[in-house]
């Protein structure tokens, strides 16, 4: 679980361009959205992106991401339950 | 408003038809265009659209080009447009006017650079194609196969605002005595690129749009190409011009606000200019794309203008689908057709309104349309509203413009990586992680001159770009010939369209004023400069921050770049 947490971490911060950010610096339960690493909505689809190609889970639309995009670790546990690669 | 601007003409093609006397019986028959693919090259075949109905080579034969000539179908579908527009105004001696074309377009020639986007990076005789985001050569190609080779060309890129403004700007034009006639609209064809991209943002329905439905899902991306013939104190009028605005939303890139703020501007101000009430007002063509996004923020705005008392209003794009650039000129032609046929069209597949949201219209007939008003929204928040009368408006008094000078008072031009750095006296990682250089460059520019002068916003933001946003262009490209249009980038396409610069100096800045994007090659930068001017001399703004940017590519990332911002005052 571990390995998939960090894995993702750094898909995010590659993803999104997150210039001068390492994977530690990403706490696994801080909000990802508004309050906490302050993302918006085109990093929504990112994320979306993210889980398409990387693990097979294809969200049928940026409303199914808001619980899933919670925090590093709500994605974890998504990606080890749903993922089809 | 001076004098009496009228419509003298209007030609159009779209998904539910390709002219005027279709269209208007496609409204009134309540037939959709919108249905599966059938001429766009894609693997999405299970997205609806709203295409002409009519493939390419058709239309190149009606226009007389060779079927192996390479030409954009912007400009086919355009030039069909305008040649309608004109024929209908019945204009004499066209060679002896100063004419302009002036034409909204994002796709540009993109539909031909994608079709030749992998092959161009190994044969070299197809790098004569134009191979670039030049929105302004579209324009020039629908002036040549429209049979007005000789007008003036000015390109709009606001999104799915341009046809509009296009519109508004050439109303200025004749007002200001620089034009005796003036075409303006817009042509936006469908594109393996564009649909990629708004597939890409997820908002696209798998169904057929229902605008201000609580079900509805997304848009259906359009494609088509409208024109209106614009003269001063014309003896034959199909609608007079009212009254109009430009305003930014100022808000997000992609994202609306939830008040409407930037549609809530857009609308007042047009009343206002047209020395109209909201009560005035008795039909309204929505911008209505059937996103959750735009619907809930235009009924926010609906609701702030009109109080409780809301005109019959629809969206045709139910019709149409979202024609995207050209939908202001698709719908402004809809609202004339409405005002002379005496009925409202109806709202297509609407069924359940939003829990606290506005109601459409189901259409109506026997109806006097005395003024009717236009909404389009654009991508960074690039709204405007355009009011139309059905009888010569009561003139104001023009006052003349100011004969003062034009003065320049900052200046900064931005062209190496290593003065990026001073952009995080500025900006965070965080604001900066989507942009591109050009985008950086662009930005602190900006930031300097108003820092020089002190200002907190300027009054009105207008930029002006040859090729615009190429480098991300080009990223967005490369992904879907090599992701073969899956799994590919919202952040590239988002930034890709040409106002992104625009819109982002003035939601940094907070900026609602106006907020335009010049794009005519070498002729940019004057074109922007004529606007700048006329806002200033006719006392619309006290300063206007001028962006010129453009960008070279080495292996498809930038190489060169210059950014220059100005800051003009009287």
């Amino acid at each position: 679980m571990e390995e998939l947490i960090n894995t993702i971490k750094q898909q995010i911060i590659d993803a999104l361009n997150l210039e001068e950010m390492t994977p530690d610096q990403i706490d696994n339960d801080a909000p990802l959205f508004g309050e906490g690493l302050g993302l918006d909505s085109i990093d929504a689809l990112e994320l979306i992106v993210i889980l398409d190609k990387c693990y097979g889970i294809k969200l049928k639309s940026p409303a199914e991401g808001k619980e899933v995009f919670k925090s590093v670790n709500c994605i974890a546990d998504y990606v080890q339950k749903n993922r089809t690669k | 408003m001076g004098r009496a601007i009228s419509i003298t003409g209007m030609g159009i093609i779209c998904a539910i038809g390709d002219n005027t006397k279709s269209v208007l019986d496609s409204l009134l028959n309540k037939e959709s265009g919108i249905g599966p693919v059938r001429y766009l090259q894609t693997i999405h075949t299970d997205i609806p659209v709203g295409e002409i109905k009519l493939s390419t080579d058709e239309m190149k034969l009606m226009l007389g080009i060779d079927s192996l000539r390479p030409v954009s179908r912007t400009s086919i579908i355009g030039a069909i447009a305008v040649r309608e527009a004109l024929e209908q105004a019945g204009v004499d001696n066209i060679s002896n006017k100063r004419v302009v074309l002036i034409s909204g377009t994002t796709v540009g020639v993109m539909d031909v650079t994608e079709q030749f986007f992998e092959r161009m990076k190994t044969e070299p005789e197809l790098q004569y194609l134009p191979h670039s985001n030049e929105c302004g050569r579209s324009t020039e190609e629908i002036a040549l196969f429209a049979g007005i080779p000789s007008a003036r060309c000015c390109t709009i890129c606001t999104a799915c605002s341009s046809a509009l403004n296009a519109i508004m700007v050439g109303v200025e034009m004749l007002q200001n005595d620089e034009a005796d006639l003036v075409i303006a609209g817009g042509s936006e064809p469908l594109s393996r690129y564009h649909l990629n991209g708004f597939n890409s943002l997820m908002i696209l329905d798998r169904e057929r749009c229902r605008p201000f439905d609580e079900t509805r899902a997304g848009l259906n991306l359009g494609e088509g190409a409208a024109y209106v013939v614009l003269e001063k104190d014309s003896a034959k009028s199909l609608a007079y011009i009212g009254g109009y605005a430009n305003r930014c939303d100022a808000f997000h890139q992609t994202a609306t606000s939830e008040n409407g703020d930037g549609a809530f501007l857009a609308m007042t101000d047009a009343l206002r200019m047209a020395g109209l009430t909201p009560k005035d007002i008795k039909y309204i063509n929505a911008h209505g794309t059937g996103t959750p996004d735009n619907d809930a923020s235009e009924s926010a705005a609906f609701k702030r203008v009109f109080g409780d008392d809301l005109p019959d209003m629809t969206s045709t794009k139910s019709y149409t689908g979202h024609t995207t650039s050209a939908a202001g000129a698709v719908e402004t032609v809809i609202c004339v057709l409405a005002m002379q046929n005496n009925f409202i069209p109806a709202s297509l597949g609407w069924e359940k309104p939003i829990p606290g949201g506005v109601i459409p219209s189901m259409g109506r007939n026997n109806v006097n349309l005395d003024y009717v008003m236009c909404n389009s929204f654009g991508f960074g928040g690039n709204d405007s509203s355009l009011i139309l009368c059905k009888n010569r408006p009561e003139l104001k008094d023009n006052l003349l413009p100011e004969e003062s000078c034009i003065r320049v008072a900052a200046q900064r031009v931005v062209s190496t990586k290593d003065e990026l750095q001073e952009l995080k006296d500025y900006l965070s990682p965080m604001d900066t992680r989507r942009m591109g250089t050009i985008m950086k460059a662009s930005l602190l520019s900006a930031f300097a001159v108003l820092k020089e002068t002190g200002l907190q916003r300027p009054d009105a933001i207008i930029a002006a770009t040859s090729k615009g946003m190429l480098e991300l262009s080009t990223m967005f490209l490369e992904e879907i010939a090599d992701n073969h249009e899956e799994h590919l980038k919202p952040t590239l396409f988002m930034q890709s369209t040409h106002n992104t610069v625009a819109s982002a100096i003035a939601i940094r800045t907070q900026c609602h004023g106006y907020n335009i994007t010049y794009s005519q090659g070498e002729d940019s930068y004057s074109w922007a400069l004529r606007d700048a001017e006329h806002l200033l001399r006719n006392g619309l703004a006290t300063n206007v921050l001028v962006c010129a940017f453009d960008e070279e590519l080495l292996d498809g990332r930038t190489n060169v770049f210059q950014a220059e911002s100005r800051i003009y005052t009287i």
